[in-house]
């Protein structure tokens, strides 16, 4: 079988207006786009630019606009998609550098902004003991899987109507922490997050979950972080 | 051209590297730190893509001398003990660090305690994990903790080559290149720390991320760094069978025969009770790969060239419970790993040879600091499941320590820039190549190679054979063509050029000492010499470049804490 695809192709520093390329590849058994892209790059036309890594869905570099859609390049069988005819275009909502390749910065700029990182309480000298039944770990665990390939951040309207808009996988990140008991800044980060460019844009809209690769609800995540800023407000917010 | 001085630098953002950046930085924050990757932070290379887990002892019922008498087993007595030694007594350190500073949090047993589960080649059940996608945690959290630092993160930067001084013995600093403008950064600094991975990926079948290519070890060669064991290569057991799909190699994780998995041929047997009937699927890689191998090699492969993965008596629930991801990425191909069995093949993975160090992680060259899967010596001839995301976190956190105290007592040496400018031309030379070798059918060709002639078996007729064809790649790499009008900004083909040319250094210093080898150990195999001689080869190969080839000498192996008849007495 053969496959139709049309690819984005424009370089910001030369081009005026960005184009596509059409390419016939001859699909194989197995085949996801990554392949498709690949094919291209390899064999039809060398100057291709894209960004891919580990191909199985664990490092969050291919993610790419495929017929209409963000989804990780090397997650998407070609047999999903049902048709033969195959668009790829980069992932919207961020700054093209070459083709498929987009600049990730503005998504990381604002993950960096919720302070990303476990800041431990003093008093956390070793492993804490966390039955797996006991509830603490709330919806964190399940989350953790984030490979921060920015699908979400692609998908999402209010992102894209707003560029202050922290994002989805910045406020998924901001409720791990602030769900986690071995963190001291819990506080710290709702102040952030309950800024109008934090989880006040999300309009639960559930792009994000339509479009993440590892089954993430970042709406989940939001609206967990909503009630807590309420109780904040209210004074009633303990942790 | 872009100039810039810092104290360390530091080549690589998988465990080693971001480990290396977050230990330098807390030995002393007013070091200047620069991490340069490949690809985007912590996305690259094959730290990310860990599954099963981690190695260490945590329970008092297990102990650091068992952990340490598995690895030295496991590596068939070749490992440089002190290596492993070190090994073993930091791993629960790291763990512990990863739970209380950096943020990890791995999957928890009943009682709350972190779950360790069964590996193979192990004697106790000791893998920490998260699920069975393992690496995400771990490398997501530390570059988490990276963000929160002063360090400068240099993305889609690539090394191209170590900058030396004029005696060839200090390294000065490395020559980068921007891939995303395709311009060249020359960085002055008193340590470098290599830590970009092997080079497994160039062969036919093969696990390892795409961007990882033998960058550092190429690096460090050409620079003149001591190397040891380079013919020790790992294939996994059970690399997924996917035709052409890019899946094809990836690892399905070692926690399935730990927990059970067991491989059959394609006529049905149960062939692992001929090759190890004690442990069966739960004995070493080196052992279940040649084992599959042996199985596809006598005709009771599967068509497509495989044996197979059979879980489906455990139960689906248990499955699927235990091994979501797996299950998830074998559906991709329309299989159900819970249910029916796979086909998986031997599949290239990891380099247990690599650049010489010491505990701290010192190259034989000063100012040059290695960690991770480019140095060499941890696991003999045969890695443990579980070992890898260990060493790379347990030795890139020494090399962090180690470099941050080298650059305080250092100053900055000069660089060559004569040495400067004959490294960019060697590389803006392609932009005149309209025509010449296609860089994609060389990398194929070289794929196929090393599958085919330096592989899971060997003999001394294949890998002269391959010796003298990789030695003329090497030349027609250097003749490759660009596409005429090729931009010096984000130029795939030519970071092919690049990769290749380095995958061919490596490749060379595998054949090379896998030819010297004549006696099978470990991941070593040969074919002519099937035995494995304690009399002659309980050795370790060292080399280096000496003009343009190289010197090459065995040293018997230190046995400062175990001995071979230690362990065969009892």
């Amino acid at each position: 079988m053969t496959l139709n695809v049309k690819v984005f192709r424009f370089n910001p520093e030369t081009d005026k207006v960005p184009r596509f390329d059409t390419f016939k590849i001859e699909e194989f058994p197995n085949m996801a786009v990554l392949d498709v892209v690949m094919n291209i790059q390899n064999y039809h036309d060398p100057t291709l630019a894209y960004r891919c890594s580990c191909r199985i869905g664990m490092c969050g570099s291919c993610a790419m606009y495929i017929n209409g859609r963000p989804r990780l390049a090397c997650r998407t069988q070609v047999s999903s998609l049902g048709t033969k005819d195959i668009t790829i275009m980069p992932l919207p909502n961020l700054p093209i550098i070459r083709d498929l390749a987009v600049d990730m910065e503005p998504f990381f700029e604002k993950y960096k902004k919720i302070k990303p990182y476990l800041i431990p309480k003093q008093d956390l000298k070793e492993p804490v003991i966390c039955k797996p039944d006991s509830g603490e770990r709330e919806l964190i665990d399940y989350m953790l899987e984030c490979i921060t390939c920015g699908a979400c951040y692609g998908a999402c309207t209010m992102v894209a109507t707003d560029p202050h808009y922290l994002g989805p996988a910045a406020l998924t990140r901001a409720y791990c922490l602030i769900a986690d008991k071995r963190d001291a800044a819990t506080r710290e980060r709702l102040v952030i997050v309950e800024q109008s460019e934090g989880v006040w844009r999300c309009h639960t809209q559930f792009n994000c979950a339509e479009v993440c690769p590892k089954k993430i609800v970042p709406t989940q995540a939001i609206q967990q972080l909503k009630k807590r800023c309420v109780f904040k407000r209210l004074g009633l917010f303990r942790g | 051209m872009e100039e810039i001085k810092t104290d360390i630098l530091i080549l690589g953002s998988g465990g080693a590297g971001l480990f290396a950046a977050l230990h330098a930085y807390d030995s002393n924050p007013r070091l200047k730190i620069v991490l340069a990757t490949k690809g985007l932070i912590g996305k690259c290379g094959c730290s990310r893509m860990v599954q099963g887990g981690y190695n260490v002892v945590l329970d008092p019922k297990d102990s650091v001398e068992l952990h340490f008498k598995d690895t030295i087993k496991g590596g068939a007595f070749i490992n440089n003990q002190e290596l492993a030694w070190t090994l073993v007594n930091d791993a629960p350190k790291r763990i512990y660090e990863m739970e209380t500073k950096i943020g990890c949090f791995f999957d928890r047993r009943e009682d709350g305690r972190i779950h360790q589960k069964p590996f193979a080649g192990q004697s106790f059940d000791r893998t920490v994990h998260r699920g069975d996608l393992t690496g995400i945690e771990i490398i997501a959290r530390a570059t988490d903790q990276v963000f929160a630092r002063d360090i400068t993160v240099l993305e889609e930067t690539r090394g191209l080559e170590l900058l030396t001084n004029s005696n060839g013995d200090r390294v000065v600093g490395a020559l980068l290149m921007n891939i995303r403008t395709g311009q060249f950064i020359v960085v002055k600094a008193k340590a470098v720390i290599v830590a970009t991975g092997g080079s497994a990926s160039m062969y036919k079948i093969s696990a390892p991320s795409f961007d990882k290519t033998g960058d550092g070890m190429a690096m460090c060669w050409r620079a003149g760094a001591e190397f040891v064991d380079m013919e020790m290569l790992q294939f996994h057991p059970t690399g997924l069978l996917a035709g052409k799909s890019r899946l094809s190699g990836s690892v399905l994780e070692e926690g399935l025969r730990g927990a059970g998995g067991r491989l059959y041929n394609a006529i049905g047997e149960r062939f692992m009770e001929r090759y190890d009937p004690e442990r069966l699927e739960r004995s070493t890689r080196d052992r279940v790969a040649r084992a599959g191998y042996m199985e596809i090699m006598a005709g009771r492969g599967t068509p497509a060239g495989g044996v197979l993965l059979d879980m489906s008596h455990l139960g689906a629930e248990f499955v699927e419970s235990k091994f979501p991801g797996m299950c998830e990425r074998v559906r991709d191909i329309g299989k159900d790993l819970a249910r029916e069995p796979v086909e998986v093949s031997p599949t290239a993975h990891f380099q247990m040879g690599g650049v010489r160090i010491d505990v701290n992680c010192y190259s034989s060259l000063k100012g040059l600091f290695v960690a991770g899967e480019d140095a060499g010596g941890v696991h003999g001839a045969n890695r443990l499941g579980g070992n890898g995301i260990a060493d790379s976190t347990v030795f890139g956190a020494r090399a962090g320590d180690a470099a941050a105290e080298f650059a305080q007592s250092q100053d900055w040496v000069p660089v060559d820039q004569v040495q400067v400018k004959m490294f960019t031309n060697n590389v803006l030379k392609f932009f005149g190549h309209a025509d010449g070798p296609d860089v994609y059918q060389l990398r194929d060709e070289l794929k196929n190679l090393m599958w085919e002639k330096v592989g899971v078996v060997r003999t001394g007729q294949k890998l002269e054979q391959a010796l003298k064809r990789l030695a003329e790649m090497s030349e027609e790499v250097e003749r490759a063509k660009l596409p005429t009008g090729s931009l010096r900004g984000y130029n795939l083909a030519l970071n092919e050029i690049l990769n290749l040319r380095n995958q061919l250094v490596v490749a060379q210093l595998v054949a090379a000492s896998a030819l010297y080898r004549k006696e099978s150990r470990g991941s070593h195999y040969r074919e002519d010499f099937p035995e494995t001689d304690n009399q002659n080869w309980l050795c370790n190969i060292f080399m280096r470049k000496k003009g343009d080839g190289y010197f090459i000498e065995t040293h018997p192996v230190k046995f400062t804490r175990l001995r071979p008849e230690d362990v065969a007495a009892k």
